[in-house]
């Protein structure tokens, strides 16, 4: 084959099998409708976009390092580019590195900073394409407190308790979240209590909770199926608080086990599929490809990041096979310049960190940054209600049928 | 143009040298009669001034003329300035006129022996904007030394404050046996002695003030650490005073400049403590229209409604204070006035003598998507990563290897303490000096192995302490013992991700330690 027509291979590390296989079979499905997309339109002048899935099962450091080994040495790809991997804690960033190649994902990991940092000319190639989840904390202490400051929620105290899972993720978010309390205007009364995660036993520590009497509970463990039966136990015998999930409780799973149950409850994401004009639209595109089944909130990181390694390719003049350091850095260097607006906001990388910039958490500006999104769970039947931030928030929050309403506090 | 006619007598070649050089000066020469007429006019008078003058001209013809003039900017009305210029025949003055042109004339008139009168008219234009030019820099010097003088009051008046905490702060700590009480104060100098460095910031830009150089940076922030800034500050001194100080922190975002805002209320406390004697001070909030009204409310002997307007004055102390040298120069409130109209803040006074004064400052609300996060700038995993701030023990004999495992784990947030061999990591746990929450040891140290100093260790803390051994021997019989003991080891060189999921787990979720896939 010409090699002016020989197709790029583009490897991605999605977990195909295992816990996460729900989201990883998205992450396979925004791969293929962006690289679809793109050689629709011509490809990497006139190469199309091979994309080859490796299976990282469990998300162990040994599974992500294998399948990024494998993608290198047997497929010779030209970037690795996926969701995210949990677990793999930055080692597979080493064969990465070895071989010169681009790396995006959305691990989410507050480490990749300080991994970056330390060497940037070895990880010039390693990319983060959503926010750390560090902001996840100041992000939601900083909703809690929108809702209190415009009325539209009344807290019958400024106590807030934390339930953290026992995964790294789940530490460094209760961690951040009360790092942040106090800053504005919250007291934690409770926690950060690690959990043994995974767990669907949840009443003693609710019981803990109940004894502090909070005007929030949150719960930063993330898989979904333990957390439905967290919201189960909590509506037996609810206390009288906001209740936030962390990001496992957007999936449909959560509502499925959780029923009746989870409306109410508030959760967030920093990767989420936004619902103007342009998200609606690739949402259909979704949809019609991989039936009404498939997820297009989820899919669509891997999608955006794949659009935007193309169009810094692009401007790079090409991309680089293992071993073609120049041009690897000049599609990091396209990478790190351009501020590409997607489907779920805006990738814009930070000079030092390479990671996603979150608004309105860090830039004020939502040209600039990727939106934490806060959701609620109000009607089963319907998706979720997107109640913060603006200029995007398409509904408002409502008190969950546990609640009371309070009479108004006085400053 | 001369005229002749009078010199036509005199024929001496002296006296005609007289006249050229009355000619050639640029100063301007008249010489008027005893009879009121006009008898000479230099050559330097046609040269230099615009006025329509003759020989044999009338005084008063003259003076009507000068009155009139549209060229000479004389004082008075004209029919007073005619007047005047016919009662001075003959008398001396000296008086300096503008002309239209911007030229400045000093004109000098001076009586002559026959009962005439000679004037001379001379252009002084240069020496008076040299003049004006000196006058102006002499101001601005002394405008400046006047600053310069403010700005040393204000620093000594503003410097005051935190340094009178960390005096007493310094005087306690010495003296206090309790750790904890200990760091506390510790802490508390650290932030007087931050609030100082605010200070001199701040009392630089009120320098600037004068010269209108200093440009508010409008953020919307939380109040709440501001007052718990102003709580660390000031709390000692109202301590000492035994007063009750007590902020009321509002959870409202508002928008203006932070540190000047600080100031401002900084002041307002500042004098609350200073002129309270008994009772306390109240820091709390009111929402008033779009805003928060900032209250500083004091228990103290009140200000009199005729000092409200002047209190904010420079310099400024209320009369009947009878220790003004224990009272400050008066200079706070103005600071704080200055800062108020520069930000467009209204501020407020309500006091009555002998119940108390309540300062207050009003604040547009912000909006709280925009409100600063402190930690934002230097977010890193020393500050938020999971293992921030948990201690532990390093035990490694090799220098080399015990300085970069110790960098390592710092970067990660981990409070480390290392110890090159056994008695160096006893010396470290004894007293619970050091309570690790972690151990991690090299295998081959000296005269001890790792396994041993982990036992050692547990011993005497009394504690479990989960322990990881590093080692360089990967002999299937070394390492089958070390797991033997139920410690989990690594091998040299070791693999940050190994280590870190190691530690994790090991802290955080012992159970996958055994079917730890890394």
């Amino acid at each position: 084959m010409d090699d002016r027509s020989k197709p790029v291979p583009i490897g991605s590390m999605v977990p195909l099998t295992g816990p996460s296989a729900a989201d990883g079979a998205e992450f396979r499905n925004g791969m293929i409708l962006a690289c679809e997309e793109l050689n629709a339109r011509g490809g990497l002048f006139g190469r199309p976009f091979q994309p080859i899935f490796a299976d990282t099962c469990r998300q162990t450091a040994k599974e992500v390092v294998t399948a990024a080994r494998w993608l290198i040495e047997k497929h010779q790809v030209h970037a690795i580019i996926n969701g995210y991997n949990i677990g793999a804690q930055n080692s597979e960033y080493e064969p990465i590195a070895d071989a010169g190649i681009i790396y995006v994902h959305a691990n989410t990991l507050l480490q990749h900073h300080d991994t970056v940092m330390s060497d940037p000319q070895r990880y010039f190639g390693c990319f983060m394409a959503d926010p750390a989840e560090y902001w996840y904390g100041p992000g939601f202490i900083k909703f809690l407190s929108w809702l209190r400051d415009t009325g539209q929620w009344i807290p019958k105290s400024d106590r807030i308790a934390i339930i953290s899972g026992s995964t790294p993720y789940s530490i460094v978010i209760a961690n951040a979240m009360a790092n942040s309390a106090t800053s504005f205007g919250w007291k934690v009364c409770f926690g950060p209590k690690i959990v043994q995660t995974p767990t669907s036993q949840w009443r003693d520590v609710i019981e803990e909770v109940r004894a502090t009497d909070p005007a929030v509970l949150a719960n930063t463990h993330f898989y979904a199926g333990d957390l439905a039966y967290f919201q189960r136990q909590f509506v037996e015998n609810p206390i009288d608080c906001l209740v936030y999930l962390q990001y496992g409780a957007v999936h449909r799973t959560f509502t499925d086990i959780a029923q009746e149950a989870s409306v109410g409850v508030i959760v967030s994401s920093i990767v989420g599929l936004l619902r103007d004009e342009m998200g609606k639209r690739f949402e259909e595109r979704y949809t019609a490809r991989f039936g009404s089944g498939s997820t297009a909130s989820i899919g669509c990181q891997s999608y955006s990041n794949m659009h935007h390694y193309a169009v810094a390719a692009a401007m790079a003049g090409g991309s680089g096979a293992p071993g073609n350091f120049e041009q690897n850095r000049k599609v990091a260097f396209a990478l790190r310049g351009m501020i590409y607006r997607t489907v779920h906001g805006t990738i814009r990388y930070h000079p030092d960190w390479q990671a996603v910039v979150p608004y309105p958490v860090v830039t004020r500006d939502p040209s600039l940054g990727m939106p934490h999104i806060f959701y609620q769970i109000q009607d089963l039947k319907e998706r979720l209600s997107m109640i913060a931030p603006e200029p995007y928030n398409t509904e408002r929050f409502v008190y969950p049928p546990w609640m009371s309403k309070g009479a108004p506090r006085r400053l | 143009m001369r005229d002749t006619s009078d010199r036509r007598s005199v024929d001496d070649e002296k006296l005609d040298a007289i006249w050229a050089g009355l000619d050639a000066t640029d100063d301007g020469i008249f010489v008027w009669s005893a009879e009121r007429a006009l008898v000479f006019i230099n050559e330097g008078f046609r040269r230099n001034w615009d006025l329509p003058v003759r020989i044999g001209m009338d005084y008063e013809e003259y003076a009507s003329l000068i009155a009139h003039s549209q060229e000479w900017m004389i004082p008075g009305e004209p029919d007073e300035r005619f007047q005047n210029t016919l009662n001075d025949f003959g008398v001396a003055t000296d008086a300096d006129y503008e002309c239209a042109s911007g030229h400045i004339v000093h004109v000098r008139q001076r009586p002559s022996a026959p009962g005439g009168m000679v004037v001379t008219f001379t252009d002084v234009t240069a020496i008076k904007r040299n003049e004006r030019e000196l006058r102006e820099a002499k101001e601005a010097a002394e405008a400046m030394d006047e600053a310069k003088s403010r700005f040393l009051r204000a620093a000594n008046h503003d410097l005051r404050q935190p340094l009178a905490s960390l005096k007493i702060l310094i005087y306690s700590c010495v003296r206090e046996q309790d750790d904890e009480k200990r760091a506390e104060m510790l802490h508390a100098m650290g932030v007087a002695t931050s609030i100082m460095e605010d200070l001199l910031g701040a009392l630089l830009q009120i320098g600037q003030l004068d010269a209108g150089r200093v440009q508010p940076r409008i953020t919307s922030f939380q109040l709440s650490e501001l007052f718990e800034r102003l709580h660390i500050q000031f709390n000692h001194q109202a301590s000492e005073k035994g007063l009750r100080l007590r902020f009321v922190a509002p959870s409202k975002t508002v928008a203006t400049d932070r540190a000047l805002l600080e100031r401002i209320l900084s002041n307002f406390v500042g004098n609350a403590i200073r002129f309270t004697e008994l009772g306390g001070v109240l820091v709390g909030c009111r929402k008033e229209g779009h805003g928060l009204r900032i209250d500083v409310l004091d228990t103290g002997r009140g200000i009199r409604q005729e000092d409200f307007g002047r209190i904010f004055e420079e310099f400024y102390r209320v009369t009947d204070n009878n220790q003004i040298q224990k009272k400050g120069l008066g200079l706070g409130l103005n600071i704080a006035k200055r800062l108020a109209d520069l930000l467009e803040l209204p501020i407020g006074l309500r006091s009555e003598v002998g119940r108390g004064s309540t300062f207050s400052v009003w604040v547009p609300l912000g909006n709280i998507w925009h409100s600063d996060i402190s930690a934002e700038v230097d977010i890193s995993e020393t500050v938020a990563g999971e293992f921030a701030g948990i201690p532990m023990l390093l035990i490694e004999d090799d220098d080399f290897l015990r300085e970069s495992m110790t960098q390592l784990l710092r970067r990660w947030g981990i409070d480390v303490h290392a110890a090159a061999n056994e008695d160096e990591a006893l010396e470290l746990v004894e007293d619970g000096a050091v309570a690790p929450r972690m151990i991690i040891a090299d295998y081959n140290l000296e005269v001890r192995t790792g396994p041993d100093v982990i036992a050692a260790i547990r011993a005497r803390t009394g504690e479990d302490t989960p322990a990881i051994i590093v080692t360089a021997d990967a002999e299937p019989r070394v390492i089958a013992g070390i797991r033997d003991a139920g410690i989990p080891v690594l091998i040299k060189p070791v693999s940050p991700p190994r280590l870190r999921v190691m530690m994790h787990n090991l802290l955080f979720e012992p159970d996958l330690l055994k079917s730890a896939d890394i």
